[in-house]
């Protein structure tokens, strides 16, 4: 009876999941080994392997992935670098400090991600903040080229997903016994020394959690490779809503999707045994 | 090892001006008195704000944005906290797959759950009509949010305290009122400013299940965008991070003054 | 085999002086806890040592060098912390190696000393265990040997004990004091539990508000405290203030309700008026109620296995005496109460004239 009525407590949450979550992404499967519809249909009847056949077969979608995937991996890259010291500043700072700047870096979060992609392409574009600086200072002739590239589009995407980095490695700096440190200053041990061979390790849990949640938001992002990059930086993600929602063909469409999620899947597994902690 | 402390130094204050710069820059060139979003600003002024509240498409969208993100918060405080209570009260063997399981809209990328949804509702029938998916979305969205909060609220309280209540003549649900609800508002109340925020900004559910007729804020600036670049954008970004900053506020000091209580 | 010497050391926060300047000199490989209730600045005096806090004032002597604005890592000092604080990422092996790479040193040499302090541990079969697979106890032999596979010149215990369960407490009390000897190591050890700071140490060092108040051997804290609040930190202790009648060469004679006397053989300089004494409840013996120097009632009776504690109600007011299990007597009956009165400790600070007093 106390079971029963315990488990009413996660009964809806368990229907909303499989209901909208689970069964949605079986109908996306299903939708991917579809037949290709004809005359305007998203779909045809029976099944199929075309729109996987699509994918491989058309350079254009295919050299996208690895591009991507790139890219993710080049923002996760910049994220870890920036995010550290960051990290480690709040994990040691004052509590009276703490709390703004706890603010700052969770700024980006309160701002849509499209005001936030927007505040960029005004910094970057041609005749933005940064080009009309440089050219009124007389550095530059012609406007740098920040915007509308992978540059561009990176550096929008560390910003967009750089708290996510912080939170998981403030996380597991805070959780880290301070006296961790000290003992290892009584054994001899440098300042360098001591990041090098105890903190950084320590806080692996955290940087793996970080990085792998900045690496899955960013190949999946759509809305900054669009607007910061124009159009002009074809991710596969944005190839996936451009087939589904512009060119309305479903299976092909869902096909990208699969293809891509699995590539993240499999980087994501790679990279959880690179860094497998026997310790945890 | 001075340099290297300075080095350090200068290297966090450009990290923390990074992440403060795009913000900083709409607010600013809201204020632009001409006509395109040029830098520096060509005079102050408030004339596009004037212009955005002549526009019944930009009000019309944050009253829509905000009867939507009010609706899912509303769905997902109460499924997501009774998920909460559940998962931190009464979850066994099978907790890691209950916390994954709820987490699951936060970690499958947005966009691609999206497309999932729209597929599955164009399956059973519905398709985007009556902004039925576009809702089931938001829900899903902000649910973790919810979920993640108050567990952190929950956790860490002694599991005896509503056992206590019992005994002390208090009944199941007398108990829940007079000594649980009150430990998980804050929790709450975080987790319920969280889901707004999140409803209200969210872009891939929204531009995928948004359907015909009036489309939440975050699309139609996006739209706007695309083809337009006056400073109007910029002022309607500016009221949307001014309404986000008086909401944390309004939360921080309800929720202060709860946990001085 | 160091020795440090303590000089003057002041620690303020702000405006608070959490250490009033505390002299001290610890032998070569002498034992000395320093022992105090939470926020006596204990803690304090061992990070100031260890370099974990910079001192704002004094010195700080390792062997007659001053060592005070050395940093932690240059002090070669062998620390355990209350939470151990091992490298959660490492082995047990690989915990004891870090002080040694610090130092540089051959790996042939690292392994051989690493094979040696975990044999002096007995955690042989465990060096490529991580800690959290380890056991508190084990843990807290790890983090030992952690500190004194380098060979430090002095070890520091941040009360290592405190998160053991009581029966692994005891073995460990016994396990350090040995380990200690062995080694003849200069040890500083922090505790608040007064039994741990007794049986373990060469010397106690009884700290209150960040000053000294005693530092003797610990015989001589527990029966000579240099105040009431030592004697009553260090065990239990029944104070009675009795006026003085006599008091010369010979020594000093203490009045008692009903017309007799007590007379410590010793002379008390500036006792007249009242003499604050003490007794400790197992240097009063019970009598029958006509014998012995005070009557009493007994109030309550506590049987703990060897002894038994009883609480008297004397005209002097409550007293607690430790009485063999061979002797027992009943709550509510009449009792007398005879003091040891070669064993009673007069406190200073408790003497008072009588002019003062009128």
């Amino acid at each position: 009876m106390r079971r029963f009525r315990a488990s009413l407590l996660i009964l809806p949450a368990a229907a909303l999941i499989f209901l909208f979550i689970v069964l949605p992404y079986v109908t996306v499967l299903v939708m991917s080994f579809r037949a290709p519809g004809a005359n305007g249909e998203p779909y045809g009847p029976g099944f199929g392997l075309q729109g996987y056949a699509q994918f491989f077969d058309e350079g254009y979608y295919l050299w996208s992935l690895p591009q991507s995937l790139l890219l993710g991996i080049v923002t996760t890259f910049v994220c870890l670098v920036l995010a550290y010291p960051i990290a480690l500043h709040i994990a040691g700072a004052r509590r009276r400090w703490r709390g703004l700047l706890y603010g700052i870096v969770l700024s980006p979060l309160l701002i849509g991600i499209v005001i936030r992609s927007y505040g960029w392409t005004i910094l970057l574009g041609n005749s933005g903040v940064i080009n009309s600086t440089l050219r009124d200072l007389g550095l530059i002739q012609r406007p740098l080229p920040l915007m509308y590239n992978d540059f561009g589009v990176v550096l929008a995407l560390s910003h967009v997903f750089l708290p996510f980095m912080v939170l998981p490695l403030l996380s597991a700096l805070q959780s880290m016994d301070p006296a961790v440190k000290q003992a290892a200053r009584s054994l001899g041990a440098r300042p360098f020394t001591i990041f090098r061979r105890v903190t950084f390790p320590v806080s692996m849990p955290g940087v793996q959690t970080g990085c792998i949640l900045v690496f899955v938001l960013a190949i999946s992002s759509y809305v900054t490779p669009a607007l910061v990059g124009g159009m002009r930086v074809k991710t596969t993600t944005l190839l996936v809503v451009d087939a589904l929602i512009d060119q309305f063909q479903w299976p092909f469409g869902s096909a990208m999707a699969l293809i891509l999620a699995v590539s993240a899947g499999v980087i994501v597994l790679i990279f959880a045994r690179l860094t497998a902690m026997k310790w945890n | 090892m001075r340099i290297g402390a300075l080095f350090l130094g200068l290297f966090r204050l450009l990290v923390y001006t990074f992440l403060l710069a795009p913000l900083v820059i709409v607010v600013l060139a809201s204020l632009n008195a001409g006509n395109f979003l040029t830098f520096p600003p060509q005079g102050l002024s408030l004339r596009w704000f004037w212009t955005f509240l002549e526009n019944d498409v930009f009000i019309d969208a944050i009253v829509y944005s905000s009867i939507l993100a009010a609706g899912a918060t509303a769905v997902s405080l109460v499924i997501g906290t009774m998920a909460a209570l559940y998962f931190v009260r009464h979850a066994k063997r099978e907790a890691e797959i209950v916390r994954i399981g709820v987490l699951l809209p936060l970690i499958l990328p947005e966009i691609l759950t999206a497309i999932a949804l729209l597929f599955f509702f164009y399956e059973i029938g519905i398709g985007t009509e009556y902004k039925i998916a576009l809702f089931t979305g938001h829900v899903l969205m902000t649910l973790p949010f919810v979920f993640l909060n108050v567990t952190t609220s929950l956790q860490g309280r002694d599991d005896s305290i509503e056992l206590a209540a019992r005994t002390l003549g208090a009944s199941r649900y007398t108990a829940f009122r007079r000594i649980t609800l009150p430990l998980i508002a804050p929790g709450m109340a975080t987790g319920g400013v969280f889901a707004f925020i999140i409803s209200f900004d969210t872009f891939g559910i929204s531009f995928i299940l948004k359907g015909s007729g009036s489309a939440p804020l975050p699309i139609q600036l996006y739209d706007y965008l695309r083809f337009n670049f006056t400073p109007e954008a910029a002022a309607v970004s500016t009221v949307s991070i001014i309404l986000t900053l008086v909401l944390v506020t309004l939360a921080d000091l309800l929720f202060s003054r709860n946990s001085k209580a | 085999m160091t020795e440090v010497s303590l000089r003057s050391l002041v620690k303020r926060y702000g405006k608070t002086e959490a250490l009033k300047g505390i002299s001290l000199n610890v032998r070569h490989g002498e034992f000395v806890s320093l022992l105090g209730p939470s926020g006596c600045g204990k803690s304090t005096t061992l990070k100031c040592i260890a370099g974990f806090e910079e001192t704002s004032d004094g010195q700080i002597l390792f062997d007659d060098r001053d060592i005070s604005r050395k940093l932690p890592e240059d002090r070669d000092i062998g620390m355990v912390f209350q939470s151990y604080a091992l490298f959660p990422h490492m082995t047990v092996a690989q915990n004891l190696a870090f002080g040694l790479e610090m130092r540089r040193l051959q790996k042939r040499e690292i392994t051989e000393r690493v094979g040696r302090a975990m044999e002096m541990v007995q955690l042989t079969p465990y060096a490529e265990r991580y800690p959290k697979a380890l056991s508190g106890g084990q843990q807290q032999r790890v983090a030992l040997a952690r500190a004194l596979v380098i060979e430090p010149k002095i070890l520091l215990l941040d009360e290592p004990l405190a998160n053991l369960d009581a029966k692994l407490r005891d073995e460990m009390r016994g396990f350090i004091r040995d380990l200690q000897k062995r080694v003849g190591i200069t040890t500083i050890y922090v505790t608040h539990d007064q039994g741990e700071a007794m049986t373990m140490s060469d010397r106690v060092v009884v700290m209150f508000d960040g000053e000294i108040a005693q530092a003797a051997a610990p015989e001589d804290v527990y029966d000579k405290p240099a105040s009431e609040r030592v004697a009553r930190f260090v065990g239990n202790a029944n104070i009675l203030e009795l006026p003085v009648r006599t008091n010369d060469e010979a020594g000093v004679e203490l009045g008692l309700p009903g017309g007799l006397s007590l007379t410590i053989q010793r002379p008390v300089p500036a006792a007249n008026g009242t003499l604050g004494v003490m007794a400790r409840p197992e240097q009063i013996a019970l009598t029958d109620p006509a014998a012995g120097h005070l009557r009493g009632r007994i109030s309550k009776r506590y049987f703990s296995g060897g002894h038994v504690e009883y609480h008297v109600e004397t005209d002097l007011g409550p007293l607690v005496v430790l009485a063999p299990t061979s002797q027992s007597a009943k709550e509510g009956e009449s009792v007398g109460l005879d003091f040891d009165a070669s064993r009673l400790w007069p406190l200073p600070g408790r003497t008072g004239s009588a002019e003062s007093r009128a």
